[in-house]
């Protein structure tokens, strides 16, 4: 276990090293952003959007009870953008690309893709692990955003289909508790998840090995790990957040 | 075909990356104009006893309006916190010097707020930096301490009235024996009828007496005569003028009657001493004895004086005179 977590800091603090150097590979960066960012905007919308709606509708009975539901823009907002969106964002994409990276790396490495880039003299961490990491850690704080959008849209609908509530007063209900702390730290918190998806896929698909069964493997853990690693960043992140709140 | 491709690609995640960039500062800015952060603004502060929870960020409102945030909050003096408000530059020329600052909260379970009364025109405005006046207001924690006495008395009212409840169903007191003993209930329908008895007979009696009244006011009548005629009215007075002096009279005499009556439970007068003096009392019946005893022999010696020669012929004389007077009369 501790070699693993030695072997986990090494391949980690290898892309903060091999990242400022170049040669830098633009196009893949582009590529892969591509495949995790827009690629997964669709399943993301979809899913905050949902989200918003069950949210709201769920929320409103408890609000309902002493007469609060003009507070349900208010919870909505706060719930979404506080850690709902990054929360959602990072665990489907933890899901969908983790498994994706992690599956995608694991069968270059054991039909000896990776070897031959090494032979070629090509430098495989460069070109496909900072790639990807990088294309995370940008698409998902971004795709966070989208989730937060159309979460609140999908409150939105909830709200105005009861209350008949115009959008900007919905807007302003709902932003009225969300302070700039509360943004940048959801900001922060999607680049460290993206950052982790990235990191755990490319990390247990490079390291991946026993054939075939190595690649499922290497999804699998890809996923699991990510996810896990997701929720404990999730807990940290709050109890930072709340020291600098009060 | 490839750079095509990868071209296609390129935009497409440059405008991805583009629209989330722009959610991004939309939200950043919305924020910013919604907490006035781009605002310029000025500060006042507050000292309060307690601030009842407010926090740095909490708004502040003038009229219902957010006109400001909470900046920071810090320890003033021995025990009070001073509090200082970012104001936004616009409401500067609505707060007056006499303004004064209260707690209050956004909705009956809402946010604390810091709630700015007007003050008066006569008043300067503020300046950056100015103190303002605490407006004491009741907290949350006031209103359920009343509320806390309120609902203990009512508790000790639903008490009463509980046991008030049980003394009536178990028939306990004056208003309990009328709601469940039967004899009560039968006395109380008897007094009912009584009183519409009565009713009924002081409705006739009022019938009759309004009867009567009409007569009275009959023209000629007795009454009539007496509220209309000056000299029956004259004579009438003559007769209690009478009657007056009657009863004077009479009370002269009663009063004599009294005096004389007074005088006779005394012993200083002959009557009083025959009537209340027991040796007088005796004396007196042995005065009759005697003359009683007196007159039976006196009765025998006239008897004897009848039969006496020297007074036989007058007797005889008076006796023959009678009999030729009842001779005469038959």
């Amino acid at each position: 276990m501790f070699l693993e977590i030695y072997r986990v800091h090494i391949f980690v603090m290898k892309f903060f090293k091999e990242f400022l150097f170049p040669p830098y590979e633009g196009k893949e960066v582009l590529r892969q952003c591509y495949q995790v960012g827009y690629r997964s905007l669709a399943l993301i919308s979809l899913t905050g959007f949902i989200t918003g709606i069950v949210f709201a509708k769920q929320s409103r009975p408890s609000l309902a009870e002493f007469g609060a539901t003009s507070w349900l823009p208010s919870l909505v907002g706060i719930a979404l953008l506080r850690t709902l969106a990054p929360l959602l964002t990072g665990l489907i994409s933890a899901g969908k690309v983790g498994s994706s990276i992690g599956a995608e790396l694991g069968s270059m490495k054991v039909t000896e893709q990776i070897d031959a880039m090494e032979v070629s003299a090509t430098n495989p961490y460069k070109f496909l692990v900072i790639t990807r990491v990088l294309a995370t850690t940008i698409t998902i704080p971004i795709l966070t955003f989208y989730t937060a959008l159309v979460g609140l849209l999908g409150g939105f609908l909830n709200v105005t289909l009861a209350e008949s509530t115009s959008f900007s007063a919905y807007l302003q209900t709902a932003l009225d508790s969300i302070t700039f702390l509360d943004i940048t730290a959801s900001t922060l918190k999607a680049i460290v998840f993206g950052f982790t998806i990235g990191m755990v896929g490319c990390y247990q698909g490079y390291n991946s090995s026993k054939g075939t069964e190595g690649v499922g493997k290497a999804a699998n853990s890809a996923v699991v790990i990510g996810m896990f690693l997701i929720f404990i960043e999730e807990v940290i992140a709050t109890q930072i957040t709340f020291l600098f709140r009060t | 075909m490839a750079q095509a491709s990868e071209n296609k690609r390129a935009i497409t995640v440059g405008v991805f990356l583009f629209i989330g960039l722009a959610i991004f500062l939309l939200g950043v800015f919305t924020l910013g104009s919604q907490k006035k952060a781009f605002v310029k603004s000025f500060s006042l502060n507050v000292v309060f006893n307690d601030i009842q929870g407010l926090k740095v960020g909490n708004n502040v409102w003038f009229s219902g309006v957010k006109i400001g945030t909470i900046k920071k909050i810090q320890f003033y003096g021995s025990s009070q916190v001073q509090v200082f408000l970012s104001i936004e530059e616009e409401a500067h020329r609505y707060i007056h010097k006499d303004s004064k600052a209260g707690i209050s909260s956004d909705g009956l379970i809402g946010n604390k707020i810091v709630v700015i009364d007007g003050g008066s025109p006569k008043f300067p405005f503020v300046e950056d930096g100015d103190k303002l006046m605490v407006n004491t207001t009741l907290s949350t924690d006031d209103i359920m301490k009343t509320l806390q006495v309120n609902n203990k008395n009512l508790v000790d009212i639903t008490s009463d009235f509980r046991i008030l409840a049980r003394n009536l169903v178990d028939g306990k007191g004056t208003a309990g024996a009328l709601l469940a003993d039967q004899r009560v209930a039968d006395n109380f329908k008897q007094i009912v009828e009584n009183l519409r008895n009565t009713t009924a007979a002081a409705d006739k009696m009022a019938n009759d007496l309004k009867v009567f009244t009409e007569k009275l006011n009959t023209e000629g009548g007795l009454a009539d005569r007496i509220l209309t005629d000056t000299v029956v009215f004259a004579r009438l007075q003559n007769s209690v003028n009478e009657l007056q002096k009657t009863a004077v009279s009479a009370a002269t005499l009663t009063e004599n009657l009294n005096k004389a009556s007074a005088k006779l439970t005394q012993t200083d007068n002959a009557a009083g001493l025959l009537l209340n003096d027991q040796p007088t009392a005796n004396q007196v019946k042995s005065i009759m004895k005697n003359l009683d005893s007196s007159s039976k022999k006196l009765d025998e010696n006239l008897e004897a004086l009848q039969h006496n020669f020297l007074l036989r012929g007058f007797f005889k004389k008076k006796a023959e005179q009678q009999e030729q007077l009842n001779n005469k009369q038959n």
